[in-house]
Formats: structure tokens, C-alpha cells, sequence
């Protein structure tokens, strides 16, 4: 029998208190383990967030609205400016376009957005269909601009087809500054240069049948389908992009840019970022916009049950670690004989330590098995737990504020709702990463809590603890 | 050869200090059977305690071989108990979870000897000791007295001590069995040269052994030997 087998034997020398032990040991663990694990996946969940959303800005021109109103239009020099503003991580200038089937262009003229004066829009004819119906609201709309002007009393019943969009991008961005996600295919290369090769979203390519490789037409000129994107909406996957100087040159308006996608460095910096940005361009040239500006507010709340979720991870440890500590001091006191009878016939005092330590470990070992099992049960449900009672304060404080705001009933609480369905959609799956971490973490507070009393113990003259009995 | 020089180990007990050892020298060669007699609260065990280097003395010095055990550091004296001395207490102090094979094998591994030898040694103490070969593996709590002294005895064997210090091997034992430990000591110290050193309050036991001390208000006296 060697110092393992003899602590392992010691570990099981009274059952039932080894039961005890082992139980409450799992409940510190699986629980310090659960915390480890939420906390995880909310700082999983918060870099992402901030990754996508959280930190771009939108640069307009001032007055414009889509495709819409005045203005005068941003140029590179623009784009320029504002990547020399501090805390600017990258600038992506984008260029959009009308694209209006071929065949319907003479009679869709005069539909709805077709573009006041100074707006951006720039319609050019293409041979796609577009994937999204007009549906009523679209027909409805498009017979009011003309309606009224029948002849001779019959009414002109004419069909309208809902624009598709083209982007021209400088990099592999979309609108809100997340890289594409190109399910099929590959992506234009090179965005800073002209090209005939178009990324066309899934249901646009559905509908006309296209795969990579396939040709359209875009103002009697041939482009070649490069790649299939899915942005994940209808209305998203309605477009196609193009690299920048092309949609630049299809809409005649070389160096010009309809909008810039600006990413902040970091969450922190971004109110200051947007303020300097807005200064540099000028009020009356550009407006600098936070798409999910309330978005942030959530975030910060998830970034609470991050450290609440940490601290309780930290606490769950401390309590393993005092249960371990206060066990080990019971197990010491009540063998201080038989370590001085080891000491009297020539245990060195590491010895002695080693066997405390190793019987110590084969308890929190035991505890950790059953802590995993607690943990991996229990950690989804209470990172659920903690995001949900967190984003629900925060989404009832933007909610006040949103209509004492004067923003419109529900207008902040309904954006909020539905970052909140983001936020709660926190996954917090077991890693074994993240387990090994908080395994780990409790073996070495087991080490320490069994380590002091051992030898405190041993270093006492063996006489003293013999006659101590 | 074990040399004790004017030894002393006092303490103090609020306002008054108590000498259980005072001043005691004595020397014993290599092989001697010697016992020490003395009433409850005399400071024999205390004495056995300093010579076995479980304890430090408040003065005086225990030479072993020529070493003297006065000027070793911690980690020394316990190579000293490991190699050099073997126990035998009143209360056998056997660790009750391990198997009387194990108890004995315990000194060994400290020693660093490989399992296998160790094991091979231990049966043959116990087989020496004359325990039941089937009660070897049998859980140290769950035998009688006697044969926990004997395992006792076994266990203080182990690394071929020079010194073996017996506390009242007898004293909890009935005495038949405790007749046959002591003839098991006497023939340690006859056969393997082992020095033999027992502290009771037997007097039959004392008898048997060749040299008698008594120890008396921390003093210690050679007594005659039986017949001179």
C-alpha cells in the first residue's frame, strides 16, 4: 500500500460522513460550475453583441432618407475624414441602386419611391424578377399615385413589382457592418475595384434560378453570379451587391457614396466616437446614426449578470473551499494521533502532507463528478434565470423613457422587446474548457485547504500529539 | 552504543517547574536488554521520548553511534526515528483502517523500500512475531490485544532499528501473552543484537531483563543485578 491507496482507503473510512461531505461538496461545485458556465456564455453573448451590432455608427448624408430627400451626397473625401476620427476602426462606404425589372420599367415609373429631387436612388434596368410580391399595401399604394385618371370611366389596372435593391460595398459587410454570410459560392475579391461579378440573396436567386456561376443582366450588361448570400430576412435576401466602383459607375455618380458603416473600436467609446464623428463631418453634411442604440442599454444589463454570474462563481469556490478546509481540519484533529504515530516511526512531514492532500483531492474529485452532472443540468436554466430578471428591469426602464420620451407608445419598449429576444436567447451549453477551468480552480482550493492544517499538524513534536491524547 | 549525557527536560505548569528528567546518564552497548522501573508519573516516558528523539530535551545530550542527537535539525531526527529506533507502545497505536501486513509495512515505505521487499519482510516479521498467518490481512482494530502488540513489535522492526524503546509493552496485555512479548524482546536483543530498552512498572517483567534502571523524582539509579 502506497500514500494513494492509503488516502484513498482514509476517504473512505466513515461512509456516511463521506456521503455528506461528497453532497455538499457537489452542490458548491455543480453551483460554482453552473456560475462559470452562465458566465461564460454571457460573455459569449456580449462580444458578439458587441461585435455586431453595438459598436457601428451609420453615416447619411443630412436630409436624406433612403432613397429619398436632399441633401448633398457623401463622397470618399467624407469617408476619409471619418476614418481619422479617434476610436474608428474601420470605415466601409456603400453605394445603393433601384435595380427595376426590364420589362415593367415604362410602366413603373411613376410607383412609390421612385425618387424625389436630390434623393439617392438611382434606378437602372436589370433581368431579374424581384423574389417579394408588391402584396396589397404595394398595389394599393401604387394605384393611388395613379388612380383617378381613368379613361373614359374604366379604371387602368396596372401591375407594380417592388424594386430590387443593389448595393455597392467596400468590403464584405452588410448594412449593419456583420460580415455576409455567403451560404454558396465565394465573394466578389476585391471590393475596391470594378467587377461583373454580383453576391445575390437567396430568394432573389430562388426566384429567377441562380447558383454560382449563373449570368444576369444589369443595364444590358452581363454580371456573373459569384456567390448566394442569406442575410435572414425576405426583404434581405431581395438584393444583390456589387463591389463599390461598380454600383458607382451603373448609377453615373463616380466618388459619390450613399452611406458610410462606421465600427467603433469599442461599446465604450461609441456615444464620444458618434459625437466626434458627427463634429468632423458636420451637422449639415452628414448625420451619424446608432441603429441599436437601445440595443446598448441591454447589453450593459447583460454585462451585469456577467459579473453577477462571475461573482457568484467566485463565492460558490470560496464555499467549496471552506467546506473542503473545515473538513480537513475535522479530518486533522481527529487523526492527530495516528500523525504522530506516523511521525514516530519516520513519516517525513511531506509525507504526512501528501496523504491529507490526496485524500482531500479524492473527495472534491467525487464532488466534482457529481457537481458536473448538477451543473450541466442546472447551468442553462439559471444563466436563463439571470438574463431574464436582469433584461426585464432594463427593458421596463427604456420602455418609461421611450414614451416620456415622446418617441411614441412602446416605440423604445418594442425595440427592446426585441432585443431582449436576442439577449434571452443566451446558450449556455457545458464546454469542457470551461469545466476543466472550475474543476481546476476548486482542486487547488482543496490543495490549500487540506495542505495548511496537515502540516501545521505535522510540525507539532510527535511527543506533543501523542500526549495530547 | 547509545550514551546518555546529564539529561534534563523540565516544564513549566503555571508558577511552578516540574523536572521529570533531571540530570540522568547512562550508557548501553549494543545488544543490552535494560529496563527502567519507576511509579506512574516518574518521567519514564518522558525519557523514553528523548531517546527516541520524539522529544528535545531542555539540556543534556543522547549520542547514538557517536551522533549526537542534541544538534539535528527536524528533518535529521526523523531519519534518525526511521532508521535508528524502533517503538512499541502501551497502546500498540497501529492506524486501525490498514491491515496488520500494511502497519508493518508502513516504516518501510517511509524508508523507501520497493513494495514488493517490503511486503516479503513484513510477513516474515509477522510470521516471526508469531501471528496467525491468516490474521495478516486482517484490519488492525479487529484483532486482540496481544496480537496487536505483537504487530506493534513487528512494525518496530521493520528497518532493523539499533534501538528498539518499548513504553509498557505489557501493560495492557494478560500475562501469558505478555510473558511471551517479553521473551520475544529478550531474544531480539540475543539474536539480532538489537538493544533492547523497556520502560514499566512490572516488576516481574524487569526482572527478566539484564540491566535495571529506576528512575525516582527524575533521577536515575542503576539497580544491582539479580544475584550479586
Amino acid at each position: 500500500m502506497n500514500v494513494l491507496a492509503r488516502s484513498v482507503g482514509n476517504a473512505f473510512r466513515n461512509t456516511i460522513r463521506t456521503t455528506a461531505v461528497v453532497a455538499v461538496l457537489a452542490v458548491a461545485i455543480g453551483l460554482a460550475l453552473a456560475m462559470l458556465v452562465a458566465n461564460q456564455a454571457v460573455g459569449d453573448k456580449v462580444q458578439e453583441l458587441n461585435a455586431s451590432v453595438g459598436t457601428v455608427l451609420t453615416v447619411n448624408p443630412a436630409g436624406g432618407q433612403g432613397f429619398e430627400g436632399g441633401g448633398e451626397p457623401l463622397t470618399a473625401a467624407t469617408a476619409k475624414t471619418a476614418a481619422a476620427v479617434p476610436h474608428v476602426q474601420s470605415v466601409v462606404s456603400t453605394k445603393a441602386l433601384r435595380l427595376r425589372t426590364a420589362s415593367s420599367t415604362s410602366s413603373d415609373t411613376q410607383g412609390p419611391g421612385s425618387g424625389g429631387p436630390g434623393g439617392q436612388g438611382a434606378a437602372v434596368t436589370t433581368s431579374l424578377q424581384p423574389a417579394i410580391d408588391a402584396g396589397t399595401l404595394g398595389n394599393r399604394n401604387n394605384s393611388g399615385s395613379t388612380g383617378g385618371t381613368g379613361n373614359g370611366g374604366a379604371t387602368q389596372n396596372r401591375t407594380f413589382r417592388l424594386p430590387i435593391t443593389a448595393t455597392g460595398t467596400g468590403a464584405e459587410v452588410d448594412s449593419t457592418g456583420k460580415a455576409l454570410n455567403i451560404t454558396s459560392g465565394a465573394g466578389l475579391g476585391d471590393y475596391t475595384k470594378a467587377s461583373t461579378k454580383a453576391l445575390v440573396g437567396a430568394t432573389l436567386a430562388t426566384k429567377n434560378s441562380l447558383k454560382p456561376g449563373s449570368t444576369f443582366t444589369i443595364d444590358g450588361k452581363s454580371y456573373t453570379v459569384a456567390g448566394i448570400f442569406d442575410e435572414g430576412t425576405e426583404f434581405g435576401n431581395n438584393a444583390v451587391y456589387l463591389t463599390l466602383p461598380q454600383a458607382q459607375a451603373l448609377a453615373g455618380t463616380t466618388g459619390e457614396v450613399s452611406s458610410l458603416i462606421v465600427t467603433v473600436d469599442s461599446m465604450a467609446n461609441v456615444d464620444s466616437t458618434r459625437t466626434a464623428l458627427q463634429s468632423a463631418l458636420g451637422t449639415d453634411k452628414a448625420d451619424v446614426t446608432q441603429g441599436q442604440r437601445n440595443l446598448a442599454t441591454a447589453v450593459s444589463s447583460l454585462d451585469s449578470v456577467k459579473n453577477i454570474s462571475m461573482v457568484a462563481f467566485i463565492a460558490s469556490l470560496a464555499t467549496a473551499g471552506l467546506v473542503v478546509l473545515f473538513i480537513m481540519v475535522l479530518l486533522v484533529r481527529e487523526r492527530r494521533r495516528e500523525i504522530g504515530v506516523l511521525k514516530a516511526i519516520g513519516a517525513p512531514n511531506r509525507t504526512i502532507g501528501l496523504q491529507f492532500v490526496l485524500e482531500a483531492l479524492v473527495l472534491v474529485a467525487l464532488g466534482s463528478v457529481v457537481g458536473g452532472v448538477i451543473a450541466s443540468f442546472a447551468s442553462s436554466g439559471i444563466a436563463s434565470a439571470l438574463v431574464s430578471s436582469n433584461t426585464a428591469s432594463a427593458a421596463g426602464s427604456v420602455g418609461r423613457r421611450g414614451q416620456g420620451g415622446g418617441f411614441g407608445p412602446g416605440g423604445g419598449g418594442g425595440f427592446l422587446g426585441g432585443a431582449n429576444q436576442l439577449l434571452t436567447s443566451v446558450n449556455a451549453t457545458v464546454s469542457p474548457g470551461v469545466i476543466a477551468l472550475g474543476i481546476g480552480a476548486v482542486f487547488l482550493v482543496a490543495i490549500i485547504g487540506a495542505l495548511v492544517p496537515a502540516l501545521l499538524t505535522a510540525r507539532i513534536r510527535p511527543i506533543e500529539v501523542l500526549r495530547g491524547e | 552504543m547509545i550514551e546518555v549525557k546529564d539529561l534534563v527536560r523540565q516544564f513549566t505548569s503555571g508558577d511552578r517547574t516540574i523536572k521529570p528528567v533531571n540530570g540522568v546518564s547512562f550508557t548501553l552497548e549494543r545488544g543490552a536488554f535494560a529496563s527502567i522501573v519507576g511509579k506512574s508519573g516518574s518521567g519514564k516516558s518522558t525519557l523514553l521520548s528523548l531517546l527516541g528523539a520524539l522529544d528535545k530535551p531542555t539540556s543534556g545530550d543522547v549520542v547514538v553511534d557517536g551522533v549526537s542527537l542534541a544538534g539535528l535539525p527536524d528533518s535529521k531526527l526523523t531519519a534518525y526515528r526511521r532508521k535508528d529506533i524502533g517503538f512499541v507502545f502501551q497502546q500498540f497505536n497501529l492506524v486501525p483502517n490498514l491491515s496488520a501486513l500494511e502497519n508493518v509495512m508502513l516504516p518501510m515505505e517511509f524508508a523507501g523500500l520497493g513494495r514488493a521487499a517490503r511486503k516479503t519482510r513484513a510477513q516474515a516479521l509477522l510470521e516471526r512475531v508469531q501471528l496467525d498467518p491468516e490474521k495478516h490481512l486482517r484490519k488492525a482494530n479487529r484483532l486482540s490485544g496481544g496480537e496487536q502488540q505483537r504487530v506493534a513489535i513487528a512494525r518496530a522492526l521493520g528497518n532493523e532499528p539499533k534501538l528498539i524503546l518499548a513504553d509498557e509493552p505489557t501493560g495492557n496485555l494478560d500475562e501469558q501473552t505478555g510473558e511471551h512479548i517479553v521473551e520475544l524482546l529478550s531474544s531480539l536483543s540475543s539474536e539480532s543484537r538489537t538493544t533492547v530498552l523497556v520502560v514499566t512498572h512490572d516488576r516481574g517483567l524487569a526482572q527478566k531483563t539484564q540491566r535495571r534502571f529506576r528512575l525516582q523524582q527524575g533521577v536515575l539509579r542503576e539497580e544491582a543485578p539479580a544475584g550479586a
